[in-house]
């Protein structure tokens, strides 16, 4: 296990995310910037940050315009936040939001932080579009230009479709196959069934609707543009509707994905703050759960040999050989449901690394991205934020287990302990 | 007077009934005691995004003190086109305005707007005349903003008092604007107010201009913006217009800032002032 340099630990204060709402819907016209400002606006009131300084924000988006590069800089300086706070963009695809936490958390461990700052957002509706490569090479071409026939011979033998805009596509570069597409392959070549994966959609949905009406939410979620509970969440699905949903993804009598047990492209921003354990307390602040350690790993799924969204199976046996810990030692369990058919592959491939059954009732107990939708680099810290309000609710040494799997082939997994 | 309008009027219409000419009560007995009211004003979240885009800040639940202004300019102008408006409404200049943010007013809250005339002036140009805008929520007032025209020619008894004049803060220029040609038809759209001055060289050139001027209140909401996350939750801000900024055009901002709230400025290339402004927290 990693150790704290002079017994530091970096501890979960709380959180603080939007509401998330399917893409296209309330949140259209919020920009990425739009939605990261509101997410930090509400910590710094829930917190009473303004005008005082962190020692560091970091966030990502994955859909992100070039304009956007300190994007989260930008947020820190339209909020209430001292502009003496320093900020980095990071990004890891849908891991995004829970690396940042082990980023910061890291820091604070080696002394380089006292507080901080983490999370991420995803707006599919503010999504860049952009020019196609051949305009672009022309574009950049006839800026290197001296004369006005350069300039003039940069634009030959460009067609009517190189001047189409080339609007965004959530598939990956090496395969050309979409998230969906990839994971109908996994979940055929895992043999999951179609009632597995609604089951599990349905649990979603009735564990998030019941968090939301017991108030779970209330200290971690502000509204934002009149929208007060997620968007995505449908509190009286049932197992027949979800069975009456055509497949979407997946070809032939064996496809079973459908909208219902895949996540939707939605818009969200979500935040926690972190804190080195003395600090927080000096600061009168609450230490939720501490981070104790984490891991990532890939998967080689560009050739099929392995599957895109299961490198969460490769990176969970280090944490545990690192940590002494077993799987059946998590109180909860928090596994990013993508898909249904992730979530149900990922327990699988893990069963067959021999670290056993996982025990479903204490798997994604206040609902999932299923449920609440997936802005891909706001997930982590939506997780981070509610599993470490969880674990202060179980009490002192309860632990929690995150896992997120990401474009790319990588997954990400850590270790939260309540305090 | 008090008229209660069922809902905030078309602006649009009367900007073409501004420019017939027909004849106008004196100034000389004061303006109409007139107050117009709208109860229960939805806000739009689609035109606060545009608006929050085009001035600079970002799309939060709080609104900017500058939008309340932008919901009750509907009322101003329906009683400036009213019969008993005693100026031409064609050559109109706004030389000041204040505005006090009493209680932050956030996206949701249904707002009700009430807008009065106060007092007319002599200025040594012409007349100068106030008019009163008042913002509710539930029956708490939380914005109001005071408003200074100048109908040039006009004449009212009495000598001309000393305008408005703020400091321009010592500070150099910190950032640099770049308006596009086609920035007051934008703001024209997202508020409301479609001044042909504003629109196009045609259209500003009926009117004398060279070329198109940018709307005073986009230059003082832009200045807002620009002071960042720092704006209190309720402050009093004040704002002297100078200069006119031409489209398409360029301005620099300066400001100071101390406990005691910020001064700031829009400039140009020659550090003359297209408007002047200070901020106090309440």
């Amino acid at each position: 296990m990693v150790s704290d340099r002079d017994g530091r630990q970096a501890v979960i204060v709380g959180g603080n995310r939007t509401p998330f709402v399917k893409a296209g819907t309330t949140f259209a016209e919020a920009s990425t910037q739009d939605l990261l400002t509101a997410a930090l606006d509400g910590l710094v009131a829930r917190f009473g940050l303004a005008g005082r300084t962190v020692d560091e924000v970091a966030a990502g988006a994955v859909l992100k315009h070039s304009r956007d590069f300190n994007l989260t800089r930008e947020a820190v300086l339209g909020s209430a936040l001292s502009p003496h706070t320093p900020a980095v963009d990071l990004q890891q695809a849908c891991g995004t939001g829970l690396e940042t936490v082990v980023y910061v958390a890291n820091k604070i461990r080696l002394g380089q932080a006292d507080t901080a700052i983490a999370g991420g957002v995803d707006s599919a509706s503010d999504a860049p579009i952009v020019v196609t490569e051949r305009l672009r090479r022309a574009l950049l071409a006839a800026r290197r230009a001296r004369t006005p026939v350069q300039r003039a011979m940069a634009f030959v033998g460009l067609g009517p479709a190189d001047l189409a805009p080339v609007p965004p596509a959530v598939a990956e570069a090496r395969t050309g196959l979409s998230m969906g597409e990839s994971q109908a392959l996994t979940t055929t070549r895992w043999a999951i069934t179609r009632e597995a994966q609604d089951e599990l959609a349905l649990a979603s949905h009735r564990n998030l609707a019941a968090a939301w009406d017991r108030g779970f939410f209330d200290d971690l979620v502000t509204p934002y543009l009149g929208v007060t509970r997620d968007g995505t969440l449908r509190p009286d699905t049932s197992a027949e509707r979800l069975a009456a949903l055509a497949p979407v993804f997946g070809r032939g009598p064996g496809a079973t994905m459908t909208a219902g047990n895949s996540t939707p492209l939605t818009d969200g921003a979500a935040l926690v703050l972190v804190a080195e354990r003395s600090r927080a307390a000096e600061l009168g602040w609450p230490a939720l759960a501490r981070v104790v350690d984490a891991q990532v790993a890939a998967s080689d799924y560009v050739t099929g040999r392995e599957d895109l969204l299961l490198a969460p199976v490769r990176a969970l046996p280090v944490l545990l050989e690192r940590t002494g810990l077993t799987l059946g030692d998590f109180d909860l369990v928090e596994v990013h449901e993508a898909f249904a058919a992730t979530v149900l592959a990922t327990l699988e491939g893990w069963r067959r690394e021999g670290l056993g059954d996982l025990d479903r009732a204490r798997l994604n107990v206040n609902g999932s991205s299923l449920a609440a939708g997936h802005p891909f680099a706001a997930t982590g810290a939506r997780i981070v934020a509610s599993l470490a309000k969880m674990l202060a609710e179980r009490g002192t040494g309860s632990l929690g287990l995150v896992s997120i799997c990401a474009a790319g082939g990588q997954g990400v997994v850590a270790i939260l302990e309540g305090m | 007077m008090h008229v209660d309008l069922p809902e905030l009027p078309d602006v649009g219409l009367h900007v073409f009934g501004a420019a017939l000419p027909r004849s106008r009560p004196s100034a000389t007995a004061g303006l109409p005691d007139v107050e117009v009211s709208v109860h229960g004003v939805a806000q739009a979240p689609g035109r606060l995004a545009a608006y929050d885009r085009l001035c600079g800040f970002s799309l939060r639940d709080l609104v900017p003190p500058t939008w309340l202004h932008v919901l009750a300019f509907p009322l101003q102008t329906w009683l400036m086109a009213r019969a008993d408006f005693p100026f031409p409404r064609a050559g109109i200049r706004h030389v000041s305005n204040e505005m006090t943010l009493l209680h932050p007013v956030v996206v949701t809250d249904r707002v009700d707007i009430s807008v009065h005339w106060a007092g007319v002036r002599p200025h040594r140009r012409g007349v100068v005349f106030d008019v009163v805008s008042e913002v509710s929520v539930e029956g708490q007032p939380v914005w109001r903003g005071l408003s200074t025209y100048l109908s040039p020619g006009g004449r009212v008894p009495g000598e001309p008092a000393a305008p408005l004049r703020l400091e321009i803060p010592d500070a150099a220029v910190s950032q640099q604007w770049r308006l596009p040609a086609d920035l007051g038809r934008r703001y024209a759209a997202v508020s409301g107010d479609a001044n042909p001055i504003h629109l196009h060289p045609l259209t500003a050139r009926a009117f004398g201009l060279p070329r198109p001027i940018i709307h005073g209140m986009w230059t003082h909401a832009r200045a807002l913006a620009a002071l960042g996350g720092v704006l209190p939750q309720r402050y009093g801000v004040r704002v002297q217009f100078a200069k006119p900024l031409m489209l398409p055009g360029r301005a620099g901002f300066a400001a100071t800032s101390d406990a005691g709230g910020s001064r700031f400025a829009v400039l140009n290339p020659g550090g003359a002032p297209h408007l002047v402004g200070e901020l106090r927290p309440l």
